[in-house]
């Protein structure tokens, strides 16, 4: 009954009030795009890599002006990467290594099913310098390239694409390509990429590109040694340059390139935030002042001072309530029209946060003027006028 | 009906004390219409206020329909006010952006009353005051005659016993005065206990008793 006499007063000082409402609802559309961009974030940040990164360095080679028997020159250094006690393990891939500013992607199909998924380029290794689990069937090896196909192994978004609640191993992606394993998830750019659909094609040995190594080093190995390697490629080919990136510090670059924006998305819109809630702030403490009349009637006729509080609390979360409905209806295109290519959840999971912000400032920002309504004396308001 | 004994009022700033009503004694019995005079600034609204429980006295006890209300807390004293008593004001005090039916409607809000039934007993009010043709117009499209006229409507929806009017035919010409003088007195015909402050001489003549004061003490 309240609410419909609420709704009623809100309604009929609807011009007066219109401001206001636009304020909330501009309030409620950044909320909602902030929210959106953190919701994203955080259910990425949520999956797991799918790898392990921790004492894994890339060593980029560029072979410059050289162009003799480069497989054969990469093949060696392969070879003594290997032979250093500090090294684990070594693997040869793509220049789209982990964390790396590169991607490659190829449309890949089968039995009409097409998946744009993320391609890397890896040795046999690969799993095993990234402590990668293999979820089903095997990492592939030199030996799987017998014959007219060659073996892949797909992530477990490709297989869903791909395949569905089929069993992936020993399919044939496209003309050539062999499904021999299936990994979880991958997640090259870090924790905040989007789970996508990748695979991985054994590199062939007489390759002169495909120059990253991955070496997982010992425990405790430090710069020292990479000054070595350094050295030791130089010496090994002349001309080439060697750049050895370790993947902890490539992490952070990558998350600094999706926190950044985040953060600064963030402050923008907390000083857009406070700015409307002092706005409001300032709008209520007006408006009670302007309306101590009311409040004495009120009073007179039967209201208490915690009945006034809560009327004035009411009022705005009427306002916020239709600035809201508004925000919704543009608000809710993104999932109807799939906009971002996003899930429905994120969004409405973006849209609830937006409206809990926004009656949490609205209740913050009445919550004061609406105590010093309820304290005023009804028989001094009552002859002011 | 209403029952004031040893009323003391006094209004304390930092610098000033004023003795706004003295040791005021007053019986206002069950279907009585009172009126209040005095010159301005005697305390005759600050008796109405303490009648109507708006104001606290600083000493001395209220009873309203024979329960003492000194002791009564916020939500106590209000329920007293939306049940027992109506108010009249000067300035109608009507909410402009509510229709006319919508102001009527308040008192009954604040009993949790539903929607039709609210809404024909704020039609019956109007009735009752010769408004049922406005009902739909806002405040600002009406007289002073007809705001006031609204703000008995008020008053009245909620059947309460008691009518405080401070002063109601203040802002009118003598002929609307007079025409919300006799609503008033058809209230007070059909049983309700009306006190009314005013400075009108002929307005007075018209009620049961006059009480008068000066410098916040019953002289009459």
């Amino acid at each position: 009954m309240m609410l419909q006499h609420l709704f009623k007063l809100i309604w009929n000082k609807k011009k007066t009030h219109m401001l206001l409402i636009v304020e909330i609802w501009a309030s409620f559309m950044v909320l909602f795009g902030l929210a959106t961009l953190i919701v994203v974030n955080v259910g990425n940040y949520r999956e797991p890599l799918g790898f392990s990164y921790e004492r894994v360095w890339a060593i980029g080679l560029n072979t410059n002006q050289d162009t003799t028997e480069l497989a054969d020159k990469v093949q060696r250094i392969v070879q003594r990467l290997n032979t250093y006690p500090e090294v684990e393990s070594v693997s040869r891939m793509s220049s789209n290594f982990p964390f790396s500013a590169n991607q490659m992607n190829n449309g890949i199909e089968y039995n009409k099913r097409h998946v744009l998924a993320d391609h890397y380029v890896t040795d046999e290794n690969f799993a095993k310098t990234l402590e990668m689990p293999v979820v089903a069937g095997k990492w592939y090896r030199h030996t799987d390239s017998v014959g007219k196909y060659w073996p892949i192994v797909i992530n477990q978004k490709a297989k869903e694409g791909l395949f569905g609640d089929e069993n992936a191993l020993g399919k044939v992606v496209g003309e050539r390509l062999k499904v021999v394993g299936v990994v979880d998830n991958f997640k090259a750019k870090g924790e905040f990429m989007s789970n996508k659909p990748a695979y991985f094609e054994l590199v062939n040995a007489k390759d002169s590109w495909n120059n990253t190594m991955l070496i997982r080093v010992k425990p405790g190995t430090d710069a020292v040694f990479e000054a070595k390697v350094v050295k030791d490629i130089a010496t090994m080919v002349k001309g080439w340059s060697v750049e050895v990136d370790y993947q902890t510090d490539s992490r952070k670059n990558q998350h600094n390139l999706v926190l950044v924006p985040v953060i600064i998305a963030s402050i923008i819109s907390g000083f857009l935030l406070i700015n409307v809630s002092l706005g409001l702030f300032g709008v209520l403490n007006l408006s009670i002042a302007k309306r101590r009349g009311e409040i004495g009637l009120r009073r007179a006729i039967g209201a208490t001072g915690s009945g006034i509080a809560s009327q004035f609390i009411g009022e705005i979360w009427v306002l916020a309530t239709l600035a809201m409905l508004i925000g919704l209806l543009f608000a809710a295109q993104f999932p109807i029209l799939n906009v971002f290519d996003l899930q429905a959840g994120v969004y409405i999971t973006a849209i609830l946060i937006a409206i809990a912000v926004i009656y949490g400032i609205v209740t913050l920002c009445a919550l004061f003027p609406s105590r010093q309504a309820a304290l005023i004396q009804p028989a001094v308001a009552l002859h002011e006028e | 009906m209403i029952h004031l004994q040893n009323i003391e009022k006094v209004y304390r700033t930092s610098t000033i004390e004023t003795l706004a009503l003295n040791n005021i004694n007053l019986n206002i019995r069950k279907g009585e219409f009172v009126s209040i005079m005095g010159p301005s600034g005697c305390g005759k609204s600050t008796l109405l206020n303490v009648m109507g429980l708006l104001d606290e006295p600083s000493k001395g006890t209220v009873e309203i329909d024979g329960q003492a209300v000194t002791q009564y807390r916020d939500k106590e004293l209000a329920q007293l006010r939306n049940q027992k008593i109506g108010f009249i004001f000067q300035s109608f005090h009507l909410i402009n952006d509510l229709s006319v039916l919508d102001n009527v409607e308040i008192p009954l809000l604040y009993r949790s009353a539903n929607g039709r039934p609210r809404q024909e007993y704020a039609k019956d009010a109007l009735m009752k005051v010769g408004l049922s043709n406005r009902m739909k117009h806002f405040p600002k499209q009406l007289s002073g005659g007809q705001k006031q006229r609204v703000a008995i409507a008020r008053a009245i929806v909620g059947n309460p016993d008691i009518i405080l009017a401070d002063e109601p035919t203040g802002n009118l010409d003598s002929a609307m005065g007079n025409e919300i003088m006799n609503i008033l007195q058809q209230l007070n015909n059909d049983g309700a206990t009306i006190v009314m402050v005013t400075h009108d001489e002929q307005m007075a003549k018209r009620t049961h008793r006059l009480v008068r004061l000066f410098d916040g003490t019953q002289v009459l």
